[in-house]
């Protein structure tokens, strides 16, 4: 019991940041209909600007807003300079392309930051909280990464459902040619789109780091995991993504506590293949099947 | 104020239309009518900036055009109510008729344009927080519609406004229509297949045939041209 409850913490916080990394792709499918298989690397490569920026004796927060913000610029990037001129090409090929940014990124790591393992520092203590005489196996840090994703996805939820901009945000992304006969400017919304999905995606690799480690690949499984959860979700629903995210998080600590922690990625792929035999549109798919 | 001006439009080989040329007034309604595949929804879909022109020009307020994006075109002043599926099936009716208005800069002006659209159609208001795919063929065209004029438009671009209209309705949405060229000097370029509806209600007519211009005159005119009326109008 007590492990199932260790286990159950664990998963929680690990599925937040799943979830994060699952509401990026989200994002980016909803707003330009391609799944970024190089977020997982832009994140990686934003930690390492805050490891970058940390090691010049910079603050962690002030380290941690240097990420988020360079995944900003990241996304934006990307979007105007490589994804822009394919939009109009064959989905296959903008896919392509996010490979190779994933592995020009990959690439590019080791040479500016260097190859090797780095630890990366936590804002808080990763020691387990102590309530009373109990340690509970959730610490300081757990319960920040927690609240910091909660904290991201109100802001955009906010964001999409209360502002003018939210709404031309959702406008472009659903039909952008009757958007830009609203006078939708749907280019800027596309960018903004993506920058803003970097940024969930930097967050959840800030808040991984400490545990798994920085290296040029360290996001990868984070992608795939995320990847999952979006797909459990149905890809097309942000409140999906964070669902699936979390129910990610769940399965791979039972899997990786109780069937032993080689078998977490292949639970993640067992799952991934189970749910695109049974429910190919995801779990959440009546949102989408109600769409006209 | 809009002119158009040797216009052809091609689709790779294929022309959609040879140059094209009239002209429309300002507080007025002209309807352009031809046969399905004439090339009148390309025509309305190149004045709005989705399609882009080979050749020719296009003039609003005597300011060329045809090289503008959509959006930059629909910011001058310039709403097009695409053929059928014009609403955001995924927004609610209040959020597409927020989105018709973000043109306009004033606030105040934007819920105006929005407590207007309702009070003009009844059916939306009821169904205000509803997302748009639940309502009929009828209700989304209305949407449309209402979302278009809740912009402030100059010139209004209406692309088969009848599809799926009950009649009645389709009455009183032109009637209003009028009502607005005649009170803002909005201008009306009306597309219809049906064109004993629209020559009723145009001050001008356009007839397309083959993606070209082959009658242009005042509308009762046209009416009453019979050869013309059985070659092209089918009545």
């Amino acid at each position: 019991m007590q492990r199932f409850f260790v286990l159950t913490l664990n998963g929680l916080t690990e599925g937040m940041i799943y979830a994060a990394m699952a509401l990026a792709l989200v994002l980016i499918w909803r707003a330009t209909r391609v799944v970024n298989f190089a977020q997982g690397a832009m994140a990686m490569f934003t930690t390492y600007i805050a490891l970058f920026a940390l090691e010049r004796g910079a603050p962690y927060w002030l380290a941690f807003i240097v990420a988020l913000l360079s995944g900003f610029l990241l996304g934006a990037v990307v979007e105007r300079v490589l994804v822009r001129p394919v939009e109009s090409a064959p989905p296959l090929n903008v896919v392509i392309l996010t490979l190779g940014v994933l592995l020009m990124l990959e690439a590019l790591a080791p040479m500016l930051f260097g190859g090797q393992i780095r630890s990366f520092p936590a804002a808080f203590s990763i020691v387990g909280i102590r309530v009373g005489s109990l340690q509970v196996p959730f610490s300081a840090f757990d319960l920040f990464s927690l609240v910091s994703v909660l904290l991201l996805m109100a802001l955009l939820l906010l964001l999409f459902q209360r502002t003018d901009l939210g709404l031309r945000m959702r406008a472009a992304a659903f039909n952008a040619e009757v958007a830009r006969l609203l006078g939708v400017r749907v280019g800027r919304m596309l960018t903004l789109g993506w920058a803003l999905a970097s940024v969930a995606g930097a967050l959840a690799g800030l808040l991984i780091a400490p545990s798994l480690l920085l290296y040029p690949t360290y996001m990868d499984q984070v992608l795939v995991f995320g990847f999952t959860g979006s797909i459990l979700g149905g890809l097309d629903s942000p409140p999906g993504a964070v669902v699936g995210g979390l129910a990610m998080g769940f399965a791979l600590s039972y899997v990786g506590g109780y069937l032993g922690s080689d078998l977490e990625t292949v639970g993640a792929l067992v799952i991934l293949i189970a749910v695109l035999m049974v429910r190919p549109s995801g779990l959440l798919a009546w949102r989408a099947q109600r769409v006209v | 104020m809009l002119e158009i001006v040797d216009l052809t439009v091609a689709y790779g080989p294929v022309v959609a239309l040879e140059r094209v040329s009239f002209t429309v007034a300002e507080g007025s309604v002209t309807a352009v009518l031809g046969a399905n595949g004439a090339g009148k929804t390309t025509l309305v879909r190149t004045i709005s900036g989705l399609v882009r022109p080979r050749s020719g020009s296009i003039r609003f307020d005597r300011r060329e055009i045809s090289r503008l994006s959509p959006e930059a075109i629909a910011r001058l002043g310039i709403s097009h109510v695409p053929e059928g599926r014009g609403v955001l099936a995924e927004l609610t009716v209040e959020e597409n008729l927020r989105l018709g208005g973000l043109c306009r800069s004033d606030r105040a002006d934007r819920r105006a344009s929005v407590a207007e659209a309702y009070a003009l159609f009844r059916p939306l208001a009821e169904r205000r927080h509803l997302p748009a795919f639940t309502l009929s063929g009828g209700e989304r065209q209305m949407l449309s519609i209402a979302r278009a004029l809740a912009a402030r438009p100059r010139v209004l671009l209406l692309d088969e406004p009848s599809l799926g209209l009950a009649s009645l309705v389709l009455t009183q949405i032109m009637a209003r229509i009028k009502q607005l060229v005649q009170e803002r000097q909005l201008t009306v370029v009306l597309i219809e297949q049906n064109a004993r509806s629209a020559l009723s209600v145009a001050d001008d007519a356009v007839v397309v045939s083959l993606g070209r211009v082959v009658a242009h005159d005042q509308a009762h005119r046209l009416a009453s041209e019979e050869g013309l009326r059985h070659a092209y109008l089918g009545f």
